[in-house]
């Protein structure tokens, strides 16, 4: 792998989706987890679990250290106020970090991934190569992490070393 | 044309499923129906419209905007307009 640029697939972690009920507000999901949820396309972490922004009164779950029983604990906990769903085996998350990551996803991404429009806690869901991501930078590195439908792994894993082609380091 | 989402923020226009005219309230009951269901305005100037963010938040949002210039006023999730 090319210095400036590394690229790898996170292999253990527990993702779920989390829907906030009609009557519920988003409040009661960070008192439920002991995560301040957030309104915005952000993420917050706290007690080893992580709660990504994908739309209002939605986020993404994620644990990388989950337990056989993680999601249906995570469901008992949000009961009433969210509806929970086991999204583990069904999507990949890519790890792109190094000087060189930001400008490789610009290439695919409508969307502008420079500071201050987007940096370490922003989110967003969009699409690169025709394919729908969940983007959120970790770090100043700057490390980001792709989620996106398992399926579609091969050919963004594709998209990702066609892209990466000639980037200068 | 970008399309600003009340989540995501700006948005290139492919991200989004266009609906038309926001304004046409179902009637109660069938009077009214064949209207509601096929007639529209298709008005010259500023009109509220529904848009889907399909690729992003996956919200249907209304937008304001001119179609004569395309400039874009403002826009608010759907479901806010129909509480
Ligand atoms: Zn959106």
């Amino acid at each position: 792998m090319a210095k400036g640029l590394e690229i790898s697939e996170c292999q253990r972690f527990g993702l779920a989706t989390v829907m906030l009920r009609k009557n519920a507000n988003h409040a009661a999901v960070g008192a439920a987890l002991q995560v301040a949820a957030p309104a915005d396309p952000t993420w917050v972490a706290s007690n080893e679990l992580t709660m990504i922004g994908t739309g209002p009164g939605m986020w993404l779950a994620l644990t990388e250290t989950p337990s056989q029983h993680w999601s249906a604990t995570l469901a008992e906990r949000l009961a009433g106020v969210a509806s929970v769903s086991d999204q583990s085996g069904g999507y990949v998350i890519f790890r792109i970090a190094g000087s060189s990551a930001r400008t490789l996803l610009q290439r695919g991404a409508f969307i502008d991934l420079t500071p201050p429009a987007f940096g370490a806690g922003s989110v967003a869901t969009t699409v690169i190569a025709h394919i729908g991501v969940i983007i959120w930078q970790i770090d100043d590195v700057p490390t980001f992490h792709v989620a996106l439908f398992r399926s579609f792994a091969g050919s963004f894993r594709e998209w990702l070393d066609t892209a990466s082609v000639n980037l200068t380091f | 044309m970008r399309i600003p989402c009340p989540y995501c923020g700006e948005r290139d226009v492919q991200e989004f499923v266009y609906r038309g005219d926001a304004s046409p309230v179902r009637p109660l009951g069938e009077d009214g129906f064949y209207e509601y269901v096929y007639l529209r305005r298709n008005s010259a100037g500023v009109m509220r419209e529904h848009w889907y963010h399909a690729q992003g938040c996956r919200n249907w949002i209304e937008v304001q905007r001119n179609t004569q210039t395309h400039e874009i006023l403002g826009s608010v999730f759907a479901r806010r307009v129909a509480l």
